[in-house]
């Protein structure tokens, strides 16, 4: 009862005028993003996250969810229609979704991906309504040791999955670790690595970094081939667009599947969308009458994904609302944007701010009524978004990066610093360095390293007290058997696949 | 001989950076107390981290070596799309260097002009078209619209 309350008051948050508006935009600009391929919902993120900063913070967390999971209803246009996913979590679309554009059935596969995105998307926000609440009463038992721990289990997670090399993966996690210690000490008022300059004494701004290493980065990479592909038509009129009843019977299965698995992998940090939705085709193709014909054009092949991608970011948003602890790079920004509007991501954080908490995931059920709407009838106007010349798009990209990055300080050092960050970021690709772990590691940074020295504090410097207490231990020993894990060839070799699948 | 003309360069040359990356964290962060009367002091988190960044670099050039001989040679560097991503690069820092002097709007037309012609080999016309209309939209979007403060030029924009 208590929680169909809050969600009364989450609604009547999310249908102000002002939060359906910012919702709208969120979900329009990440179909937008979802199907342009080479812009991620982590770039564009970023990218407006400088334009929150003067607004409230439940329109904004509203808004750039919304950029979060409607970036994954867009993807699967461009799979299906191009045969190139629109972002990475639509790469598994393109198998049986491509398969069945070639065979006449772009309509019904578009349909599908967007109604299995709404069911799938609709239950990961009931699980997320469900589990964050009882998650985040637990973690009020976590002193800073535990908080050590679990950050340390995040870290290795999305370390584990972030490239092929584990060790470039570590590399760059620890470079973000560094970054976050630029600045003034908290403890001892010193400065750390400021180079004299006044604009470091606050520390390396997470915008600049967030959009230097992401979305100028990921212009520049895009810079590198200028080529496209030949795309199907989408059919006209939503009739031809609306998969029939034996589509639908054949993607029952599909439908629950997708979205329990995608929500449990969106748990776990590291793993993402990508990941969820091929474990989701597996499951589907392995429990199938027909295998031998997944690749040819199924529409399971379809739904499956495309719910497990949807329903993932319910998932997702448990560990980051509850724990503070993000599990990728796009929940990491989110990350950011609560610490810079002023909250502290937590267990408080939902008893302290339910009206920011109830009326995200109100929106979310909002949000993924207007995806439904967007993505149905209207697929056609924005598959036209595919024919917009990368000429135009990438010099627009980086525009609005630079004025991004201004607009927060209105400091040209800002901008100097994103113009190197991005040759970084296009570095960092160009040599398979991931990003994730180096943005993670600097938006998780400040609060690691508080953890561990209020630990050794409260011990009067006994390191025992970061594994003697029973939760933090088990979390270390996780975090253990995760790093070494990979040297088992059984376990590199599953890693290596999931990495691959989401890189 | 051999192994040397074979080894990726790039990645070894990347390696032996963030040995200098990690060695100029470790020197700062040896200055500061490693430990103070209170607990940890602002030299212990650095400290480690340097020590991780150098372990895990060397480590890296290591495998680097024994990967090259295991495996052969590496494949062949795309000269072109290397100078578009050079060009892009340029042009946005050139960008940059022209915002105080010149404003947001000039600096930003000479960057979409750079990128259209030169990166992606169109006409003038087509570079001075999307020039004016994306700084144009962005300046009235931006600073008019939405109040964002952008360094303005001599002519006031």
């Amino acid at each position: 009862m208590e929680i169909l309350a809050n969600l009364m008051h989450g609604f009547a948050v999310a249908l102000e005028p002002m939060n359906l508006l910012w919702c709208f935009i969120g979900v329009f600009f990440g179909t937008v993003v979802g199907i342009l391929p080479g812009l991620g919902p982590s770039a564009t993120v970023a990218l407006l996250l400088p334009l929150t900063m003067q607004m409230n913070p439940t329109g904004g967390i509203i808004m750039l969810a919304g950029i979060y999971y409607g970036a994954k209803y867009g993807g699967s246009t461009t799979s299906i229609l191009l045969n190139v996913p629109g972002e990475s979590a639509s790469v598994v679309t393109c198998l049986d979704g491509f398969e069945m554009a070639k065979n006449g059935r772009a309509g019904p596969a578009l349909g599908i991906a967007a109604i299995s995105s709404f069911v799938a998307g609709t239950v990961g926000v009931v699980l997320l309504m469900l589990v964050a609440p009882p998650v985040a009463e637990f973690a009020l038992r976590f002193g800073p040791p535990e908080y050590f721990a679990l950050m340390a289990l995040g870290l290795s997670m999305v370390v584990l999955l972030a490239g092929k090399s584990m060790i470039k993966a570590l590399i760059s996690m620890f470079v973000g670790l560094w970054l976050a210690t630029i600045g003034i000490d908290m403890f001892t008022d010193g400065e750390r690595y400021t180079f004299d300059y006044i604009e470091l004494m606050d520390g390396v701004n997470f915008v600049v970094v967030a959009i230097g290493t992401f979305a100028i980065g990921e212009v520049l990479a895009n810079l590198v081939s200028t080529t496209g592909g030949q795309m199907f038509e989408v059919p006209k009129g939503l009739r031809n667009l609306m998969p029939n009843w034996q589509d639908l019977k054949d993607s029952r299965f599909a439908f629950v599947n997708g979205s329990l698995i995608g929500f449990f992998v969106g748990v776990l940090p590291g793993a993402g969308s990508t990941i969820a939705s091929f474990v989701s085709y597996g499951v589907e193709k392995a429990v199938s009458k027909h295998p031998e014909k997944f690749g040819t054009g199924v529409i399971e092949g379809v739904a499956a994904p495309e719910a497990a991608n949807n329903s993932e970011t319910g998932g997702a948003l448990v560990p980051l609302l509850t724990l503070g602890i993000p599990g990728s790079a796009t929940t990491a920004i989110l990350l950011a944007a609560l610490i810079i509007w002023g909250m502290r991501p937590g267990p408080l954080l939902i008893q302290d701010h339910p009206e920011m908490f109830w009326g995200l995931v109100a929106s979310m059920y909002i949000g993924n009524v207007m995806l439904l709407v967007l993505n149905l009838p209207l697929v056609p106007v924005f598959a036209q978004i595919l024919r917009l010349p990368a000429y135009v798009l990438y010099p627009l990209i980086l525009g609005v990066s630079m004025i991004g990055v201004y607009s927060v300080d209105q400091r040209l050092f800002d901008c100097w610093l994103v113009g190197f960050l991005g040759l970084l970021g296009y570095l960092m690709r160009k040599i398979e360095y991931p990003p994730a772990p180096l943005i993670l590691g600097l938006v998780l940074g400040d609060l690691m390293e508080n953890a561990v020295r209020q630990s050794l504090m409260m011990s009067k410097g006994d390191v025992s007290i970061l594994y003697s207490r029973p939760l933090a231990a088990v979390m270390l020993v996780l975090t253990v058997l995760v790093l070494i894990g990979p040297m088992f060839r059984r376990v590199d070799i599953w890693r290596l696949r999931a990495a691959e699948q989401d890189v | 001989m051999g192994v040397w003309r074979s080894l990726n360069k790039s990645e070894l040359v990347a390696a032996l950076l963030l040995i200098g990356v990690g060695v100029f964290v470790l020197m700062h962060a040896w200055d500061w107390p490693y430990l103070t009367a209170d607990g940890p002091g602002p030299g212990f988190f650095p400290l480690w981290i340097g020590i991780c960044i150098i372990a895990l670099a060397a480590l890296l050039v290591v495998l680097q070596v024994v990967h090259t001989i295991n495996q052969g040679a590496v494949s062949a560097t795309n000269w072109a799309g290397a100078g578009r991503v050079l060009g892009g690069w340029s042009g946005l820092m050139l960008c940059i260097a022209l915002l105080q002097p010149a404003g947001f709007v000039v600096s930003f037309l000479l960057l979409v002009m750079i990128l259209v012609m030169a990166v992606f080999r169109r006409t003038f016309l087509s570079a001075l078209i999307v020039g004016v209309s994306a700084s144009a939209g962005f300046w009235v979007l931006f600073v008019k619209l939405l109040r964002v403060q952008l360094p303005a030029g001599p002519w006031g924009f």
